[in-house]
C-alpha cells in the first residue's frame, strides 16, 4: 500500500491542483467506453496478418491460391499487390551523425514496406494480409498461405550485428550499423578519466522489455468511395501525426483525405505513437473491398510486432576522486534498433538516452557515444520513461560501484555531487539545460523518508531471519516537455513538436475545449477542464474536453513523454486566457467604463471598484454569442486557439530508494519498502499524478525483477506471449512511500513538468542497486537484470555472473 | 449447436459452433463488448465475466461448456438506473482505473471478493486482497488504487451489512473517507 506525505499540492483556490474525481472512470469501470475492437461498422470486414514464422530469409515463393479459396475470404494480398504504396518513414534521425537507412521515395529514410515481398527480416514480420467475413475465418486462412524461405543467418545482439561477418540484414546499410552517435566532449572526457585518482567501470545489459499495454494494437480502416475520404480508427497515442505520416508519406494522398480518430485507448505507454504495417494495409484495402476492415492484433502477434524497449549492451567509465568528487563519465552502447528503424525509434536510442547519462550530477566532463544497429528482433522503439530509464540505470549503477570502491557511503557520494540550487539554469555538457530544481531538498526528502540511516540495524535483524536485507538509491533527471520545435529539428525530429487547444464558449455560458493531445489513460478531460476553469474562474462540471479525432481537435503531436500536462495543458490555460482578454475589452462596452477599469475575477467581469457593475460568464456568453451593440474591432463570439511551442524542455527529477530482502535459501528478492520523492512541478491533479507515479514505479520494477524479451539463437522470442513474459501482478506491488518537491518549470504557464511516465526512471537501478548491496561481501559489484531467483541463487553459491 | 445461456439476468438462445469461446459469444454474438480480450492465453484477466457467481476466464471456457449457466457480464452490474455498484464507486473514489482496459475483468473479479466477505467479521486483508487480484493484470496503476477501491468498497459493505443485517447485499454506496 502507498502513503503519501507532504501537503495537498493547491496552487491557488480554483480547481487547479485539487484531487478532483477522474471523469473518465464511471463510464470505463462501467465497461461502456468504446476501444477499437469494440468498433463494428456495418459491413465490416475482418483482418489477419500472416507474420514470418523465421527470422531471416529469402523470400523464394508465397503460394495464396489455397487460402483464396476458403470459406468467408474475400482477398488475399502481399507486397505485389502494394507496389504503388510508399515505405513507412522513420522522422527521428539523431541529429548530426552519419546515418544509414533504406530508401524513401520523398528523399526521407525510409523504414519498412507495408509488406515484405524480397526477404523477412524478423519473427514477425508481416508478408501477406487475409479479409474475410469473419476474423476466425482471417485467421483460419493464414495457415493455408505457403511460403518457401530460404534461411539466412541470424543475429539478435546489437555488438553481434556490428561485427565483421555478421549476417547483413539491409543492402543499403553495409555493416548493420543504422547511426554512430556521439555527444558530450570526448577529449576533455578522455583526459580527465586519464588523470583520474580512481576510476571505475562496468559492462551493463540494459535488457529488451516489450511495453505490453493490456490492449494490443487495433485499426478499422473505412474508404468512402463517395467522397474519396479515407477514416482510421486506431489505437493511437498520436492521431494527428499518424493523419500527416500515412497521408503524405504513405498513402500519397491529400492530407484533408484522411481522418484518423483514437477511440478509447487501452494504454500504450509509447508503442501505440508508432506507425505500423497494419493502419496503411486497413485503409488500402476498404478501398480494394469497398467495406470496412477491421483488424485487432492478439498478444502474440503484438509481441512479434509492436515496438519494443530498452536494449542496449554499455561500457561505462566513471571517473573520481578519492573523496567522492565524481569527475568525469563516459559511455559507450550498442542500442538494438531491431530490424527497421520505427517512426522514432533511432532518436530514443541516441539522444533521449545519451544526453541524460549524467544525471543531477555536476560533472565537469561527460562523453556518450552510441552505436545503433539493426538485427534479427522486432523493432524498437519508445517504452514508459524510454532513453532516461537507460540513461539512470548506467549512472546510478556507476555511482554505487564507485562508492564501494573508495568506501564511502553511496548517498554521501551522491549529495556530493547534486548539481547545486544556484547553478541553474544548468548545461549538463551532454546538450540538455536543465530548467529548474533544488536536488538537495528533493534528495534529503527521500533519504529521510526511506529511514536510510536505520538500515544498518535493519540489516542485523533480516540475517537473524535468513534474509539479507539490501538498500539502493537512484536519483535522475528526466528530459520532459517534447518539445520546443526548433530544438527538436536540431535533434533530427522531421516534424512540429508544438501543441494547441481551443476553447469556444456556447451562448449558454458551458466550455468546450478541443486538444491536440489524445489520452491514453491519462484522464485527459478531468485535467484539462480543470485548467480551462481554473483559468476562467468557473465550475469544472461547465468545461468538457475533446480530443482525438483530427477532424475536429486542432492539430498536436498527442501523448508521449509525460508532455500533455506541460504542452498541450498550457495551450489550454493560454487560450483561456485569450478568451478572459477578449471579455475585458468586451467588458469595457457592456459595463459602460475604460478598459483599464475592468476586472476579470471569480467568473465575471466588474468595473474596478464597483462589484455592482458586473456581467457573469455565463451573460457574457450570451451577449457575445448576439453580439450586439459590439464595436467593429471585437468580433462576436468566444472562439479561440493557441498553438504552444515553449523556449525549452522541462527536466522533471527525483530520488528513489528501494529496500529488498534476500531469500539465503531461494535467491527470490523481494521488495519490501520503496521511497519515492518525485518533483514534477505544479500539478494539476494530485490523484492523477498519484496512480501514474505508482503505475510507473511497478514498471520498473517489472524490468529489474522479471520481465525480459528472449530471443533465442534462431531469432525466436521465447517471451512470446504472457505466460512466457513476466509482468509484475498485484501480489509484486510492494509497500510506497511517497512524497514530493515542487519545483515550477519557467518554460510554461502552469509551471508544468512531466509526471506521467517519469517514475518508471529510476526503480530499476534503485533496486539492482540494492541486490548488489544485499550480495556485496560476497564481492558481487553488479547483476544483471532481470535480477531472477536463479541469478541470485547462483551468486549466493559463489558463482559468477 | 442449439444452446441456451442466460445472461445478466435475460435468456438467450443461439446456435454455436463447437469450438467457439464464451468471450466471442458475448462480445461478437451478443455485442456484450464490456468484456475485453487482451491476450490469448487466460493471463491477463480483461475477460473475467462471473459463471453461476464464480469469476472465470471467458476466453478460457467454451460457450457449449456455459449452456444453461447464468453469465453476469459488466454490463449487468450496473443497475438500470445508471448507479455504479459499491465496488464500481469505490474505485471511481480511489481512481483504480487508468486507461480502463482491464477494469471490467477487474470489477468482475473482485465483485465475487466483496460479496463473498460482506458478511465476514473482518474485511479481506491487504495481502488477501492482491492475492484475489493475481489472475488480473493491469499494466497502468500499478494495482494500488485497485487495492484501496476494493478496501473502501469492503469497509462499505460491511457498514451496510452492519445497518441492515437482513440484507446481503455487497453495494454499499457510501464510502468511507481516507
Amino acid at each position: 500500500m502507498t502513503t503519501v506525505t507532504g501537503e495537498t499540492p493547491l496552487q491557488g483556490n480554483g480547481p487547479l491542483g485539487q484531487p478532483l474525481d477522474s471523469r473518465e472512470d464511471p463510464q470505463l469501470l462501467r465497461g461502456e467506453a468504446t476501444y477499437v475492437g469494440d468498433i463494428n461498422l456495418p459491413g465490416t470486414a475482418h483482418m489477419a496478418i500472416l507474420g514470418s514464422l523465421v527470422a531471416h530469409a529469402k523470400i523464394l515463393s508465397i503460394e495464396t491460391k489455397a487460402a483464396e479459396q476458403l470459406p468467408g475470404v474475400l482477398k488475399v494480398a502481399t507486397a505485389a499487390d502494394f507496389t504503388d504504396v510508399m515505405p513507412l518513414p522513420c522522422i527521428w534521425i539523431p541529429g548530426g551523425v552519419e546515418s544509414h537507412f533504406p530508401p524513401h521515395p520523398y528523399g526521407l529514410p525510409g523504414a519498412r514496406p507495408v509488406l515484405t515481398g524480397d526477404a523477412v527480416r524478423h519473427v514477425g514480420d508481416p508478408i501477406a494480409v487475409v479479409v474475410a467475413e469473419t476474423p476466425r475465418q482471417a485467421a483460419a486462412a493464414l495457415a493455408a498461405i505457403s511460403v518457401e524461405y530460404e534461411p539466412l543467418p541470424v543475429v539478435t545482439r546489437a555488438d553481434e550485428a556490428l561485427a565483421e561477418g555478421a549476417p547483413q540484414l539491409h543492402e543499403a546499410v553495409p555493416g548493420n550499423l543504422n547511426a554512430y552517435w556521439t555527444c558530450g566532449d570526448k577529449d576533455r572526457t578522455d583526459a580527465a578519466i586519464a588523470a583520474a585518482e580512481v576510476t571505475v567501470d562496468l559492462d551493463l545489459v540494459n535488457q529488451r522489455t516489450i511495453n505490453s499495454p493490456i490492449e494490443p494494437r487495433g485499426a478499422v480502416g473505412d474508404y468512402n468511395a463517395v467522397t474519396g475520404e479515407y477514416t482510421l480508427y486506431a489505437s493511437t497515442q498520436g492521431p494527428h501525426n499518424h493523419r500527416f505520416l500515412l497521408s503524405a508519406l504513405v498513402l500519397g494522398i491529400p492530407f484533408n483525405k484522411l481522418r484518423v480518430i483514437a477511440p478509447t485507448v487501452g494504454g500504450s505507454f509509447g508503442t501505440k505513437g508508432y506507425l505500423y504495417p497494419d493502419m496503411a494495409l486497413v485503409l488500402l484495402l476498404s478501398k480494394a473491398l469497398g467495406r470496412p476492415v477491421k483488424w485487432v492484433d492478439t498478444r502474440t502477434g503484438l509481441m512479434n510486432s509492436t515496438v519494443q524497449g530498452r536494449d542496449h549492451r554499455q561500457h561505462v567509465t566513471l571517473a573520481g576522486t578519492r573523496d567522492g568528487r565524481i569527475t568525469a563519465v563516459r559511455a559507450t552502447s550498442y542500442a538494438n534498433l531491431g530490424a527497421y528503424p520505427s517512426t522514432i525509434g533511432p532518436g530514443v536510442a541516441t539522444a533521449l538516452m545519451g544526453r541524460s547519462i549524467s544525471g543531477m550530477y555536476d560533472i565537469d566532463a561527460a562523453f556518450c557515444e552510441v552505436y545503433a544497429a539493426f538485427t534479427n528482433t522486432v523493432s524498437l522503439g519508445a517504452q514508459r520513461g524510454s532513453g532516461r530509464a537507460e540513461a539512470a540505470f548506467l549512472m546510478e549503477r556507476l555511482v554505487d560501484r564507485y562508492a564501494s570502491e573508495i568506501g564511502m557511503d553511496p548517498a554521501a557520494v551522491r549529495r556530493k555531487n547534486l548539481v547545486p540550487k544556484e547553478k541553474f539554469p544548468y548545461d549538463n555538457g551532454l546538450g540538455w539545460t536543465y530548467d529548474s530544481g533544488d536536488y538537495q531538498l528533493n534528495f534529503d526528502r527521500a533519504i529521510e523518508l526511506s529511514g536510510y540511516a536505520d538500515m544498518p540495524a535493519r540489516k542485523t535483524e533480516a540475517r537473524a531471519r535468513g534474509k539479507r536485507l539490501g538498500v539502493g538509491i537512484a536519483s535522475y533527471v528526466a528530459i520532459c516537455g517534447v518539445g520546443p520545435s526548433t530544438r527538436m529539428s536540431q535533434e533530427g525530429m522531421l516534424g512540429g513538436t508544438w501543441e494547441s487547444a481551443n476553447i469556444r464558449v456556447h451562448p449558454t455560458g458551458e466550455v468546450t475545449v478541443t486538444v491536440g493531445s489524445a489520452s491514453t489513460g491519462q484522464s485527459h478531460g478531468t485535467v484539462f477542464a480543470q485548467v480551462a476553469a481554473d483559468e476562467l474562474g468557473i465550475d469544472p462540471a461547465q468545461v468538457q474536453v475533446h480530443e482525438g479525432d483530427t477532424q475536429s481537435a486542432p492539430y498536436g503531436q498527442g501523448t508521449y513523454g509525460s508532455r500533455s500536462y506541460s504542452m498541450a495543458a498550457p495551450a489550454v490555460a493560454l487560450t483561456a486566457r485569450k478568451i478572459k482578454s477578449k471579455l475585458i475589452r468586451a467588458g469595457a462596452v457592456f459595463l459602460g467604463v475604460p478598459e483599464d477599469k475592468v476586472v476579470y475575477e471569480g467568473g465575471k467581469v466588474h468595473e474596478e471598484g464597483n462589484e455592482e457593475n458586473a456581467k457573469t460568464f455565463a451573460e457574457l456568453a450570451m451577449a457575445m454569442w448576439y453580439g450586439w451593440g459590439l464595436p467593429p474591432e471585437i468580433e462576436p463570439a468566444l472562439d479561440e486557439t493557441t498553438h504552444f511551442d515553449p523556449p525549452d524542455f522541462n527536466y522533471p527529477f527525483g530520488t528513489h530508494v528501494a529496500v529488498v530482502e534476500i531469500d539465503e535459501l531461494t535467491g527470490e528478492t523481494e521488495v519490501v519498502a520503496y521511497t519515492a520523492v518525485d518533483d514534477a512541478g505544479n500539478i494539476g491533479n494530485p490523484k492523477v499524478v498519484l496512480g501514474q507515479i505508482e503505475g510507473s514505479i511497478v514498471h520498473g520494477l517489472g524490468q529489474a525483477l522479471m520481465e525480459a524479451a528472449e530471443y533465442d539463437e534462431n531469432g525466436l522470442l521465447i517471451s512470446r506471449d504472457l505466460g512466457h513474459y513476466a509482468l509484475p501482478r498485484a501480489i509484486d506491488a510492494p509497500f510506497f512511500s511517497l512524497d514530493k518537491t515542487t519545483t515550477p518549470s519557467p518554460h510554461n504557464p502552469l509551471g508544468a513538468k512531466g509526471a506521467g511516465e517519469i517514475a518508471t526512471v529510476p526503480p530499476a537501478a534503485a533496486v539492482v542497486n540494492a541486490v548488489v548491496d544485499a550480495l556485496s561481501d560476497l564481492g558481487v559489484q553488479h547483476i544483471d537484470m532481470p535480477v531472477t531467483p536463479e541469478k541470485v541463487w547462483r551468486r549466493l553459491r559463489g558463482e559468477s555472473q | 449447436m442449439d444452446l441456451s445461456l442466460n445472461v445478466n439476468g435475460r435468456p438467450e438462445q443461439f446456435s454455436a459452433a463447437p469450438n467457439e469461446l464464451l468471450v466471442e459469444r458475448l462480445r461478437d454474438g451478443l455485442g456484450l463488448t464490456g468484456t475485453k480480450v487482451g491476450c490469448d492465453t487466460g493471463q491477463c484477466g480483461s475477460c473475467v465475466v462471473r459463471l453461476d457467481g464464480r469469476s472465470v476466464k471467458s476466453c478460457l471456457i467454451l460457450t457449449v461448456s456455459a449452456a444453461g449457466s447464468e453469465v453476469a457480464t459488466i454490463e449487468g452490474v450496473t443497475t438500470p438506473g445508471g448507479e455504479l455498484s459499491g465496488l464500481q464507486e469505490a474505485l471511481r473514489q480511489e481512481h483504480g482505473t487508468q486507461c480502463g482496459f482491464c477494469t471490467p475483468g477487474m470489477v468482475m473479479a473482485l465483485g465475487e471478493l466483496v460479496e463473498n466477505t460482506a458478511a465476514d467479521p473482518e474485511p479481506p486483508t491487504e495481502p488477501e486482497i492482491r492475492e484475489w487480484l493475481t489472475g488480473n493484470l493491469c499494466r497502468c496503476t500499478g494495482y494500488h488504487s485497485v487495492v484501496r477501491g476494493v478496501q473502501r468498497a469492503c469497509s462499505a459493505a460491511r457498514a451496510q451489512e452492519t445497518a441492515e443485517p437482513a440484507t446481503a447485499a455487497a453495494s454499499g454506496q457510501e464510502g468511507s473517507g481516507r
